[in-house]
């Protein structure tokens, strides 16, 4: 029976022609990124305008990143990105240099992932935080799989879910959902510290803050361990209300 | 954002895995060929950094069972598409390659993925389990269950 599945699997291969019009599609996707995202927002906004925009324009969920760059999507019940808020300066830079409304989230994340601004940050070896807030834990686990597999195992590369009240008292606060746990963290290590305190550190500023303060110092080996294929990443769902 | 080389690459690599899983998941040409695009487009766009090939080789396989899946459940599919489709095999298979990739497909899908992954790619249990997002037991139950309602299906030849 093995010989005879291998030999069935083995049967099956790429078309040559799908190859070369796969290759040719990646190419000139390439060259068209900036114009197709626009084309595709405007056309979902004037259907989903007519279909009941109200059910399309409610956010479900929520991926906050958090590097340098602090920033949110929020996302609809159809996978799409329905906003992108910067929560710092920078933040708001980034968000403003990428097209990613209307966008399936996992390619939106993709994208924003790529963006001069974050990867820059990945490149000087900047923690990465990414916060998946949902309330639904059946929806909340794919898209943590998904956004697992968007950021790769970088080194320092946080992954972690919670619930849209985190997200909720995150704005709040005015802060991304990612740095608002990270402040959470570090208010309980000292109750003097306030969100603003915050608002303008890097989460790997905010990580050798709550290291200080804890006693327990975090070093570069600590963010490198455990992550890729999600080891690392912390699943906490319902918790830091 | 990848290069066009590495593209290249990433397709002489992977092109006929992901091709062979887009097969037992998806049953016409078409969706195939959106997913299969889908997925290099991802990769292109992608930064995740991989470790060796067998990382991004994982890489792959989850991002194509994910599209896979994805495209079944969306909307438009499943209140679209027609439920008697053409099966997408291979035109000139020989009659028994056919016949057993038949047999995988008339299978539930929890199953397909593993008997691939194992007897076609290789992998242990561990090893699916954490491409699979799934604990090793239960890996090892769906591959015993897969390889015996196989079995019944191509007559029981024992050897497997």
């Amino acid at each position: 029976m093995v010989d005879r599945l291998q030999n069935a699997f083995a049967a099956v291969k790429a078309e040559e022609s799908l190859k070369e019009k796969t290759l040719a599609a990646v190419s000139r996707r390439a060259g068209k990124r900036r114009t197709a995202p626009l084309l595709w927002a405007a056309a979902c906004l004037a259907v989903f305008l007519g279909l009941g925009g109200g059910l399309f324009f409610t956010p479900v969920s929520a991926i906050s990143v958090d590097i340098n760059p602090s920033l949110e999507l929020s996302i609809n019940r159809f996978d799409r990105v329905i906003g992108v808020e910067g929560y710092n300066e920078y933040g708001k830079k980034v968000a403003q240099s990428v097209s990613l409304l209307f966008a399936d989230y996992s390619q939106a994340l993709d994208t924003l992932l790529a963006s001069e601004g974050i990867r820059d940050c990945l490149e000087r070896g900047e923690a990465l935080s990414i916060f998946v807030a949902c309330d639904d834990p059946k929806r909340s686990g794919e898209m943590l799989k998904k956004v697992e597999t968007s950021a790769g195992s970088g080194r320092g590369v946080h992954c972690q879910t919670g619930n849209m009240a985190d997200s909720a008292a995150a704005h709040e606060a005015g802060l991304s959902c990612g740095k608002y746990l990270a402040f959470l963290e570090l208010q309980s290590l000292d109750s003097s510290v306030t969100p603003e305190d915050v608002q303008g550190l890097t989460m790997r500023e905010i990580r050798q803050w709550i290291a200080e303060l804890s006693g327990e110092p975090v070093s570069e080996q600590d963010y490198e361990t455990g992550h890729g294929h999600g080891k690392g990443c912390r699943h906490h769902h319902g918790q830091d209300t | 954002m990848r290069s066009e080389q590495e593209a290249a690459r990433a397709i002489d690599l992977y092109a006929d895995m992901v091709r062979r899983l887009c097969l037992i998941h998806l049953k016409n040409q078409a969706d195939s060929e959106d997913i299969f695009q889908n997925v290099f487009m991802k990769y292109v766009l992608s930064t995740a950094a991989f470790e060796n090939e067998e990382h991004e080789k994982a890489w792959f396989i989850r991002v194509t069972l994910n599209a896979c899946r994805d495209l079944l459940r969306s909307f438009f599919r499943t209140h679209t598409v027609p439920l008697e489709e053409l099966v997408d095999l291979p035109a000139q298979a020989p009659p028994d390659t056919r016949w057993v990739l038949e047999a995988v497909l008339s299978l539930p899908e929890k199953y397909r993925d593993v008997l691939y992954l194992h007897y076609f790619e290789g992998y242990t249990a561990p090893e699916m389990g954490k491409i699979l997002h799934k604990n090793t037991n239960t890996v090892y139950s769906l591959l015993t269950r897969a390889k015996n309602l196989l079995r019944e299906k191509l007559g029981g030849d024992g050897n497997g």
